[in-house]
């Protein structure tokens, strides 16, 4: 099999993530872990489009997973194309559609992390020192400090795009290791057909066998460069 | 899909093989050298890609400070096509086909007539308007070999590969399920379970 055969051909394992992590964020009610991350918060929002040939069914709403044609769609052969997802890591949250065929993200919105400068007034606290009128500055002056705001908030955004996609990709590691290993056929597949088909998992022992299966974290960082 | 703004919707490419030495003196006059070149009415070409600044489709004097943000390189992907309403091209040239039947006193045109009468009057409708400029943010995280281009198109994309690896001479590989999974790292015994992978579905099975 060639490169283009790898490729195109098992482009359909991108589609089993999506359903793989739906899955997960409904038998673990939306908090899920990887081996490299720890937990965090995912749920499908907004919405989900599932397919089967030319055959699309689209789902928009709050929490469109809950829809009953979604699962209908699933027992008619459809699988997930697209997904809106919100994942919530500490304070953090963010939300992305991600892309089955691909794996690329769209319409993804970063928390904002740089603080104003100034604190918020504490309501019961002492009077804030009353403020100087800002030195007027020169056009110059005043592009270039809107130049380097330009290049902090890229940088933020870079970092907070990174954190997202790292999320993504120890989901996707964590998925290949059960997908390409005999835990698939032995008790993940099978658990995935059950909630499917509307019957109530066991999720301890889900997680149990899923635990037993990954093994302990890689010990390096495993994405390869170049 | 703004770098800067908003929300972001992009495609990851991933660079293969490694950057040479003294690589952002090279890479800089590479870019200089591939700068857009704005489109012409005379010109053969309808459509033209080249480089800009990021986020300023019409900056096109680019300096290091402009390009490189730490460990980034950032570009924007600028396109200017030419787009000339059919309806209006249609009208003249049947108005140009009239007059010149008129003028050499016949009926008919050959095919090399018409071709060539239509590129006349797409000429001149093309002194009369301005060029379709679009541009897409790119940024490589040079540190990552990962390129995010902010852009949904697909001929957008194709373009893009293409003035990248002239550019640079290095190869670009679209993301999807294989091309990350190879880059996380697949065993030999994961790859051949890819390879034998069959598609999940969990359709009811008649009865």
């Amino acid at each position: 099999m060639d490169l283009f055969e790898r490729v195109e051909k098992r482009r359909f394992l991108g589609r089993e993530l999506l359903l793989f992590l739906w899955f997960e964020t409904e038998l673990l009610e939306a908090t899920l872990s990887t081996r490299a991350t720890g937990a965090f918060g995912l749920w499908i929002e907004k919405e989900i489009a599932l397919s089967a040939g030319k055959e699309i069914t689209r789902i928009r709403g709050a929490l469109p997973a809950q829809a009953r044609e979604a699962k209908e769609s699933l027992l008619l052969g459809k699988m997930p194309e697209r997904m809106g997802f919100r994942l919530v890591r500490g304070e953090r949250e963010a939300s992305f559609v991600l892309r089955g065929d691909t794996l690329g993200l769209s319409s993804v919105t970063l928390p904002s992390v740089l603080e104003d400068e100034e604190p918020p007034a504490l309501l019961d606290g002492p009077p804030a020192p009353r403020k100087r009128k800002p030195r007027e500055r020169s056009v110059e002056a005043e592009l270039e400090q809107a130049e380097v705001a330009a290049q902090e908030s890229f940088f933020e955004r870079m970092h907070l795009l990174r954190e997202v996609e790292e999320v993504v990709e120890h989901l996707y590691a964590d998925f290949l290791t059960l997908r390409l290993g005999p835990a698939y056929g032995a008790f993940v597949a099978s658990t995935i057909r059950a909630w499917a088909e509307g019957k109530a998992p066991d999720a301890d022992a889900y997680t149990a066998r899923k635990k037993a299966a990954l093994g302990p974290a890689p010990k390096s960082p495993r994405v390869k460069q170049g | 899909m703004s770098l800067f703004r908003g929300s972001l919707s992009y495609v990851r490419f991933f660079v293969t093989g490694d950057l040479p030495e003294a690589f952002a003196d090279g890479a800089l006059a590479a870019i200089q050298r591939k700068v857009q070149r704005p489109l012409e009415p005379d010109d053969d070409e309808l459509e033209r890609c080249g480089w800009c600044k990021v986020g300023e489709p019409f900056g096109l004097e680019l300096e290091h400070m402009d390009v490189f943000y730490n460990e980034y390189l950032n570009l924007g992907f600028r396109t200017d096509r030419w787009a000339i309403p059919s309806a209006l091209l249609k009208a003249k040239v049947a108005e140009a086909e009239a007059a010149y039947l008129t003028k050499k006193g016949r009926e008919r045109l050959s095919r090399k007539e018409k071709t060539e009468l239509k590129e006349l009057v797409a000429k001149r409708l093309r002194r009369g308007l301005a060029p379709v400029v679009r541009a897409h943010d790119v940024s490589w995280a040079l540190g990552e070999s990962t390129v995010r281009f902010f852009g949904s198109s697909p001929r957008a994309h194709a373009a893009f590969v293409d003035l990248f690896e002239k550019t640079f001479a290095l190869k670009l590989v679209q993301e999807a399920p294989y091309t990350l999974a190879a880059r996380l790292g697949l065993s030999r015994a994961q790859e051949s379970e890819w390879q034998a992978a069959e598609a999940t579905s969990l359709a009811r099975e008649e009865r």
